[in-house]
């Protein structure tokens, strides 16, 4: 598979803070890369350097053959950016706008600024949108208010909205923090569907070992900031588990339980 | 036994320390401006008599003009709370620390507000009364200035409690400055513009009435006309004709402002 990503070197440091200490990782088109960690490990950071939310202090991070890490103009990372979806764990849809329109928004870093400015969406945009959220099964409530909606069914406006973004690659942070099981197993299907069926390279920071455990196609361990585990699923031991989390595994265990209902 | 503070006895002494100081302002003032609530009530009689021999009943003198009067305060107070939303608006974009251009123009644009807002309309008038002398273009110019102070302090913080994170949502998929002002930030903080135009609306009909009496032309001109002649019926008439608009008018945006919010 031919490679999206590949980060060489993060660091990050907030004066003597060390949120990011010297990661490197690639990600491939339609591979799911689940990033897990304690809190505080550096995971958000991680994803925000990724598309210069956060700006990184060192390092060089490679998507679609240009260096993020090196763009310095305005115009050009925002280019950039419209290739890189990001779904958030509070969902970040603006809730006194619609669900058709909050998913239109994936489409603004394309418009020209009249366009943008005044919400003028190209009709093959809004039929775009429709299919989408008929896809996503949220046909029925397109003209509802986001702020109405149910965490699940936020989070599947979030997803529609970056598909809409027609991304190289996926951001996910923590994007099933907020919602209960069933609605995480659907959001966590969704997102492997569009990796694999799309060929969308996914990044998905999570808490829970054993939705990792279900979801991903490669696992990355950060514990303080460093990079500690990078393998197939099937190669996270136990140990490398209790080492990422700096805890022995019984104290991880309230996670393990609600995974054990998504998986049923 | 040991007695168990419900409160510390630092914050018991901080509050009586607290209780003396406005005790002795209090007794210092009243001194100073030979103050005396006791005689005030004592002479209530007077009051009484020219409450009830003086102002009842009411008189409405001149009905054409106190009409007049009547709807050019009310289009100044309304001309004065659109014409400074509009201008407003704009300053709290330049001035908002989400949406500013450039920085160093959120301090100069909060110090251009709180110059306005702090000086009072009436003496706003007094100014403007002197520059270009009276009617009710200085008094609605008098307003709009206070009103323009008040509304772009207000509409900033609007702009500023939006949300972070639809912010960080349209800045991920690379929308420009603007078109995230138009999406996001109009759409969540319009309730709250609405909010705040009513409620200055409701401010400068009451405060139109009083830039009125000092110089600004409108009903509280021709109340203070009334007042100068001794025509105390008169006068009264058109206090309680003031008090049924202020009170309409604040039905109204009440009405108004819960249609808004819902
Ligand atoms: N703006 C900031 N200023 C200073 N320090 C920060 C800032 N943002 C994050 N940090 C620090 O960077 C480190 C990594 O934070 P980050 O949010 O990436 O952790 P995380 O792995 O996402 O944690 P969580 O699982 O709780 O979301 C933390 O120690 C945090 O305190
Ligand atoms: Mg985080």
């Amino acid at each position: 598979m031919e490679t999206v990503l590949s980060i060489q070197n993060l660091k990050k440091y907030y004066g003597a803070t060390k949120a990011v200490e010297d990661i490197s990782f690639t990600v491939d088109a339609g591979e799911v890369v689940v990033i897990i960690g304690p809190s505080g490990a550096g995971k958000s950071t991680v994803l925000r350097c990724i598309n210069r939310m956060i700006e990184p202090t060192e390092g060089s991070i490679l998507f679609e053959g240009h260096d993020m890490a090196k763009i310095k103009k305005e115009k050009d990372l925002k280019a950039m950016r419209r290739r890189i979806g990001m779904i958030f764990q509070s969902f970040n849809l603006v809730q006194r706008l619609s669900v058709f329109q909050n998913v239109l928004h994936g489409r603004l870093g394309y418009m020209n600024t009249a366009s943008a400015v005044m919400g003028r969406y190209a009709e093959e945009d809004k039929q775009k949108a429709l299919d989408i959220l008929a896809m996503m099964g949220m046909e029925s409530m397109i003209y509802k208010k986001a702020g109405e909606l149910s965490g699940g069914q936020k989070q599947r406006v979030g997803i529609a909205r970056a598909l809409m973004q027609n991304p190289a690659l996926l951001l996910c942070d923590e994007p099933i923090a907020s919602l209960d099981p069933s609605s995480s197993k659907i959001i966590m299907n969704q997102i492997q569907d569009m990796a694999k069926k799309r060929g969308i390279a996914c990044i998905v920071n999570l808490h829970q070992v054993d939705v990792a455990l279900a979801y991903a196609d490669r696992i990355i361990g950060i514990h303080q900031g460093r990079k500690v585990f990078d393998d197939v699923p099937e190669k996270l031991t136990k140990e490398m588990i209790e080492t990422i989390y700096d805890a022995p595994i019984e104290e991880l265990t309230v996670g393990l339980e609600e995974g054990v209902a998504l998986h049923a | 036994m040991r007695k168990i503070h419900v409160i510390p006895q630092k914050q018991k002494r901080n509050t009586l320390i607290a209780l003396l100081i406005v005790a002795i302002l209090f007794t210092i003032a009243t001194i100073q401006t030979e103050y005396q609530p006791l005689s005030f009530f004592m002479n209530m009689e007077n009051f009484w008599e020219f409450l009830l021999v003086d102002l009842f009943p009411p008189q409405l003198a001149d009905p054409p003009t106190i009409v007049e009067g009547i709807v050019q305060t009310i289009s100044m107070a309304i001309a004065a709370s659109l014409l400074s939303c509009v201008f407003s608006l704009i300053l709290a974009f330049l001035g908002s620390r989400t949406t500013a251009p450039f920085q160093p123009l959120c301090k100069i644009i909060r110090f251009l507000a709180s110059l306005q807002r702090n000086i009072p309309s009436m003496i706003w008038t007094f100014i403007l009364i002197m520059a270009f002398g009276i009617g009710s273009v200085v008094g609605a110019l008098a307003l709009f200035i206070t009103t323009c102070g008040f509304l772009i302090r207000s509409f900033i913080e609007t702009i500023d409690e939006v949300g972070a994170e639809s912010l960080e949502a349209l800045q991920s998929v690379g929308a420009s400055r603007l078109a995230i002002i138009t999406q996001v930030i109009i759409p969540a903080s319009l309730p709250g513009f609405l909010s705040w135009l009513l409620y200055s609306l409701e401010v400068n009909i009451r405060s139109s009435t009083l830039v009125g009496a000092v110089g600004g032309g409108g009903i509280g001109l021709i109340m203070m006309g009334y007042i100068k002649q001794f025509r105390y019926h008169s006068a009264m008439g058109v206090i309680l004709l003031i008090a049924a608009v202020v009170i309409i008018v604040d039905l109204l945006t009440n009405y108004l402002r819960k249609k808004v919010l819902a």
